[in-house]
């Protein structure tokens, strides 16, 4: 019985490794990974791909923000837009972009911000994709620096930085 | 009681059945094993050099179990991995249900599916080690090619 589950085990894990290396969408052997509270490297999901905007750690989300250079861009829905987000953020949900003339969409929202100014994404937190997604979309759009904050709202107001409430939500 | 559970027939379609499972479940994770990777990411339980690995190695062992148990080859060894997986998910999804690693989500509506969808299959792999249970302690060795 040990030897049967060693065979099917170790026969798992050639397959396992092997068809990886032939999958065209195939996944690093040993992954990147960290979780909020330990060190100050940014928090990279597993799901990011080669090309996709640069991730920012916590500290150069702030030091964005206290330049003031940066637009802030909270991808959830307005409902949890309203219960909390980084101060002066504006709300693009991305589950409710539209699905055509997207990068008209984008202008009109990001009316005159320029196409190289910093663009923060972001949303709850490591769970939500939502901040790639958009990222991704902006990016192919031709915004030039968008940078993702995968810590998002819940990292920021963990480290003590504004954070605007539009109402008040429960837990 | 001991003689249901050495019912060949009924064995059978227990066999068959928690193997088409487990079939059915690992063929989505071997063709996106980038999205599986997040899905065992989430339950903060896997240490993070591990988490990969585990996401391209666990669903193979899924599907081959799910093959063995159909095709009653290496059938021992696959029903103790079966309920061993079994035993694990049910961990982790309680794991992540007591910690409510899915309340703060920001996903407003994937957070909410996600929660119910814990609870959903939590309760999915409580009936299913039913089953891999009574494989276990089945005696039926019929219909088998090995």
């Amino acid at each position: 019985m040990i030897r049967q589950v060693a065979t099917i085990l170790l026969l798992a894990a050639i397959l396992g490794l092997g068809f990886n290396f032939v999958l065209p969408n195939r996944i690093a052997y040993i992954g990147k990974y960290r979780t909020i509270s330990s060190g100050s490297d940014p928090i990279v999901p597993p799901n990011a791909a080669l090309g996709d905007p640069p991730f920012i750690a916590v500290d150069v989300a702030q030091l964005e923000f206290i330049s003031g250079g940066a637009v802030f861009i909270d991808c959830r829905e307005p409902a949890e837009f309203e219960c909390g987000t980084i101060l002066g953020s504006i709300n693009i949900p991305f589950d409710y972009l539209p699905d055509e003339d997207l990068g008209k969409y984008f202008d009109s929202i990001l009316c005159g911000v320029p196409k190289d100014c910093p663009i923060i994404t972001y949303c709850s937190g490591e769970e939500c994709d939502l901040s790639l997604h958009l990222a991704r979309n902006l990016q192919a759009f031709g915004y030039t620096k968008v940078l993702i904050f995968f810590g998002g709202s819940r990292e920021w107001e963990k480290s003590g930085l504004p954070i605007e409430r539009k109402r008040v939500c429960g837990e | 009681m001991r003689r249901v559970i050495d019912n060949d027939l009924l064995t059978l379609i227990v066999r068959v059945g928690v193997g088409a499972t487990f079939i059915y479940a690992s063929l989505y994770k071997i063709v996106d094993p980038g999205a599986f990777a997040k899905s065992i990411w989430y339950y903060h339980l896997v240490p993070g050099d591990l988490i990969n690995l585990m996401a391209l190695i666990l669903p193979w062992v899924e599907l081959l179990c799910g093959l063995a148990l159909i095709l009653g080859v290496f059938y021992n060894g696959a029903v103790v991995l079966a309920n061993a997986m079994t035993v694990i998910f049910i961990f982790a999804l309680s794991a992540t249900i007591v910690k409510g690693i899915d309340i703060d989500c920001g996903c407003f509506k994937a957070a909410k599916g996600a929660t119910g969808s814990a609870w959903k299959s939590l309760s999915f792999d409580l009936v299913l080690i039913v089953f891999t249970l009574q494989l276990l302690f089945s005696r039926s060795r019929r219909w088998m090619l090995s």
